[in-house]
């Protein structure tokens, strides 16, 4: 490893490079991790019982949230929406990517380009809050639904899971949007034109042609947005209420205000092997590797 | 200036791969000389050894008397023109020119001059200050020349550097690159798979084969007398006809073809009676004859193909029982108005044209894969 | 009307409808900076203002969180920016049998949410002595926000031409001066990019910037709690605010990006 190293870059450049890059894996990536794993199989324990009988591992933090029915609840709840929320956010983004990389002449395709990068920079918080005020009891959506006869009585949107679920949709869209271009962009357009040559319609020439093609975007786009709604703190605190809460609620709730930090710490890992699962779940689907994640 | 560079008992392997077996080499000094051979055959290999940017497995290299092997390749006296050229595209003609004097520390104004110097030399005045992207094919050609003769190297390594161009270019690159060789007295060694660039420049051509030399000799020697089978075909155009030898004496052979007869060719080593060989003449020393002409190395063979080719003409004729057809090469004027295609022709050759080379000759003419 | 032009038709309709959904709550939230009512909503309209920016220059809490989300900025940029290069050049270098596992290892802080980075640095470095902070705060940024400048800077790698290497080594350079003249040159636009993402990706940072603050509050961090807590209009000037600048910031890039295209003429 250092030899080719130091064969491109000489002897203190390649030190360099090895230090700063051990510095990131194992003090900030790998460390962390296990310290905080092995922090989530060890019980909450006084100063005094420190090194007592009690000071050992255990599963005890895993059993409560196993046997806590509201949390094991919001779990669910949440790996449910997650997936909707990841679901919906393919689906309204589908057509703009697909536009975007085949359909869009160059110019269009800039503009198009500028107009989703502008929002993309735009603070997640910020982005959530714009929803917090459509939204509101008193908000321009109800009046507007009210004003065009729709409804009688302005909807409290913020209460349930729909705000979240709308707010979550908006807040990670461009992480389902950009994946799915770079795949689509690859695309020859001359395999769409076969095929419509040889008699495909739209609907047959988007599900035998062009969405195997993009499988890599779609799976690398769902990985994203699944763990950025199943991870998500911001949203569900501003466009939640306390009856739709998201297990990084509970987990934030068990650091801040339970004060039990190793309960926290086991929480926060079964989110992490949620993820880890989902991630394998769409590799295995998809029949793609880690390596194609990124690209 | 000594500027030899010699080679003894160099290979090179990766991992079971040879891609150069055990070879000697002595390239003089201010010699103009080239490495050809089909890719894969291990020249790029040797190229790269010379600069030092690959270490060969056994051997070593000298270059003015000077070992080489502990001389990393940013401190030897080669500079090296790549076949991309490898221009610094984020630097002007006249950076890039300098670039080899500026890490050795060299003033700027000490190497404006130098680069001014050799972009006259290049017939490039006046466009130091130019992007490389704004410069045509040919152009970058030049200052990648510059560039490598800044640094005033020893010797000079060309690695298919005229590849790129389109035929006319790269024709007039060719005298260029001879004529600022014989103005610099630089040794340039030149590694290519166009015979016809190789034979053009060279002082002297190494022909190489499957990570061996086949032989090292002037560009004449090479046409006219090749040292093995590989060469005769590898080196212009050449009609073979496989045989057996049936009779031998003061360098003159007779061989046997199963539905050709006799044929008369010589040999510089002799050949016992029965040895498999192979019998060379080319295309120019084929003659169109009437029926009437000597019986002695007389073919009879049906006309298949007239190419035009400006000077010439270029004939195929087939003959039966050879698998490949007879190349014949032609003035319009002894061409016969009324030879057509499917004519029946009769062809002659002088028993002194041809070249006969036991089979065994071809060894280390197998094909090597997987690296130029 | 063929079926494709139909669905060619629906698919601009589609787009329409798409970028008001994309624009439309960031209009909304920026005209209620102008609306002269207690809590900021578009309707009903009562008068127009400017008083809310008033309010927020009074703001000191956040002129507070803008100076520490600034110094947390530049401390990820300082620390994200080296390693992620590092990283880069290690990838695009190392062709080991490891090398999968390596990229897989350097992308997994992209692939685990925000939160349990946070909540595992919290951990970590508490274990150690440290508590939650500025420093803090740097350190669980970076190790996410280094993989992305590590994928910038593979990116433009991927389509650098290593004989230049060869060749600058042939006219005598010695390894520091080839990454000095050559690498880093070559790589200078992507590392500014990569700079600048890596700025802006601290500064909206939440989710992981909420476990290791300790007591310092950011400016994303301070919007939340206002969002919460004691809502005004203000908040809105200030989103406004930051849209502007992001907005700017983007068209500034662009155009420098664009004027760097046409300097390196088509391209490099």
């Amino acid at each position: 490893m250092l030899k080719a190293l130091t064969d491109r870059f000489g002897l203190p450049v390649s030190v360099t490079i090895l230090l700063l890059l051990w510095f990131w894996l194992i003090v900030l990536v790998i460390l962390p991790q296990l310290i905080m794993i092995d922090y989530s199989f060890r019980p909450n324990l006084l100063p005094a019982q420190m090194g007592g009988p009690e000071d050992g591992y255990t599963i005890g933090n895993y059993q409560t949230l196993a046997n806590n029915d509201i949390h094991r609840t919001i779990f669910f709840k949440t790996i449910w929406s997650s997936i909707l929320v990841t679901f919906l956010t393919l689906v309204v983004c589908y057509p703009v990517a697909y536009f975007l990389a085949q359909l869009a002449s160059t110019r269009q395709a800039m503009l198009i380009a500028l107009l989703l990068v502008i929002p993309y920079w735009i603070n997640e918080i910020l982005r959530t809050f714009a929803w917090y005020l459509i939204l509101a009891f008193q908000g321009p959506l109800n009046a507007v639904l009210l004003g065009l006869g729709f409804i009688d009585r302005p909807i409290r949107f913020l209460s349930g899971d729909s705000g979240v679920l709308i707010g979550m949709v908006y807040a990670y869209l461009l992480f389902m949007v950009f994946p799915l271009y770079n795949a689509l962009e690859s695309l020859d357009p001359n395999q769409v034109r076969a095929a419509r040559n040889l008699g495909a319609g739209t609907i047959r020439t988007h599900w035998r042609i062009i969405i195997p093609h993009a499988k890599p975007g779609i799976a690398t786009g769902c990985i994203m947005t699944f763990m950025l709604a199943a991870g998500s703190y911001a949203v569900p605190a501003l466009l939640g209420s306390p009856g739709s809460r998201w297990f990084t609620q509970i987990i934030y709730n068990w650091f801040f205000e339970g004060g039990d930090w190793h309960m926290g710490a086991a929480y926060a890992f079964v989110l992490l092997i949620l993820c880890i699962g989902f991630i394998a779940l769409v590799m295995k689907v998809f029949k793609i590797g880690l390596g194609d994640i990124g690209r | 200036m000594d500027s030899r560079v010699q080679l003894q008992q160099l290979s090179m392997s990766f991992g079971d791969f040879t891609a150069v077996h055990p070879l000697d080499l002595d390239i003089r000094s201010g010699e103009f000389f080239s490495f050809l051979g089909p890719s894969g055959c291990g020249k790029t290999t040797l190229l790269n050894i010379i600069s030092g940017f690959l270490t060969p497995t056994s051997g070593t290299v000298t270059i003015g008397g000077e070992p080489m092997a502990s001389v990393p390749a940013n401190k030897r006296p080669t500079s090296m023109i790549f076949q991309n050229l490898a221009l610094f595209p984020l630097m002007t003609v006249a950076e890039n020119i300098e670039f080899g004097l500026e890490v050795r520390g060299i003033s700027k104004p000490e190497r404006r001059k130098v680069s001014d110097r050799l972009l006259e030399l290049v017939d490039l005045t006046g466009s130091g200050d130019k992007r490389i992207d704004d410069l045509s094919g040919g152009q970058k050609q030049r200052v990648a020349i510059a560039r490598a003769l800044a640094v005033e190297p020893r010797v000079l390594l060309l690695d298919e550097p005229l590849s790129a161009l389109d035929l006319k270019l790269r024709q007039h690159m060719r005298s260029e690159l001879k004529e600022i060789q014989r103005r610099t007295e630089i040794t340039f060694i030149y590694i290519t798979h166009d015979q016809g660039e190789a034979l053009t420049m060279s002082d002297r051509v190494a022909v190489m084969s499957a990570g061996r030399l086949q032989q090292v000799d002037e560009p004449m020697t090479l046409y006219q007398n090749p040292a093995t089978p590989f060469v005769a075909e590898f080196v212009g155009e050449n009609n073979r006809i496989a045989g057996e030898v049936v009779g031998n004496d003061n360098g003159r052979v007779q061989i046997k073809h199963p539905s050709l007869g006799v044929l008369e060719g010589i040999s510089t080593e002799a050949m016992a009676p029965g040895t498999a060989c192979s019998l060379y003449v080319r295309p120019e020393r084929l003659r169109l004859v009437g029926e009437d002409a000597s019986p002695v190395n007389r073919l009879q063979a049906r006309l298949d193909v007239v190419n035009f080719e400006g000077a010439f003409l270029m004939l195929e004729s087939s003959i039966e029982g050879l698998s490949d057809p007879l190349k014949i090469q032609t003035e319009h004027s002894t061409m016969p108005a009324s030879l057509t295609k499917d004519h029946p022709v009769s062809l002659v050759f002088d028993p002194a044209d041809a070249l006969v080379m036991p089979e065994s000759a071809a060894e280390g003419g197998g094909h090597a894969q997987g690296l130029d | 009307m063929s079926a494709q032009r139909f669905f060619h038709y629906t698919i601009r309709v589609y787009l329409v409808v798409f970028f008001l959904y994309m624009f439309l709550p960031l209009i909304i939230m920026s005209l209620a900076t102008f609306n002269d009512s207690r809590f900021p909503t578009v309707w009903p309209w009562r008068d127009t203002t400017l008083r809310w920016f008033g309010e927020l220059w009074a703001d000191t809490a956040m002129w507070e969180a803008l100076g520490t989300s600034v110094v947390v900025g530049f401390g990820v940029l300082a620390l994200a920016v080296p390693i992620g290069v590092s990283a880069g050049l290690f990838l695009s270098t190392y062709q080991g049998r490891a090398k999968n596992f390596y990229y897989s290892l350097m992308l997994s802080p992209l692939l685990t949410p925000g939160v349990i980075i946070g909540i595992s640095t919290l951990i970590f470095w508490r274990n150690l002595g440290v508590s939650g902070g500025i420093g803090l705060t740097i350190i669980a940024q970076t190790t996410f926000i280094a993989a992305y400048v590590m994928l910038m800077v593979l990116a433009r790698l991927q389509r650098f031409d290593r004989t230049q290497e060869l060749a600058a080594q042939s006219l005598g350079a010695t390894h520091a001066q080839i990454v000095r003249r050559i690498l880093l040159p070559y790589l200078k636009p992507a590392i500014i990019t990569a700079a600048v993402i890596a700025f802006l990706q601290s500064f909206e940072n939440y989710n992981t910037t909420l476990f290791v603050r300790g007591f310092d509050t950011t400016l994303t961090v301070y919007i939340a709690t206002k969002v919460r807590t004691g809502l005004t209009p203000a908040v809105n000037a200030l989103g406004l605010i930051m849209i502007m600048v992001t907005v700017l910031a983007a068209v500034i890039y662009e155009l420098l990006r664009r004027k760097d295209l046409d300097k390196a003429g088509k391209g490099t």
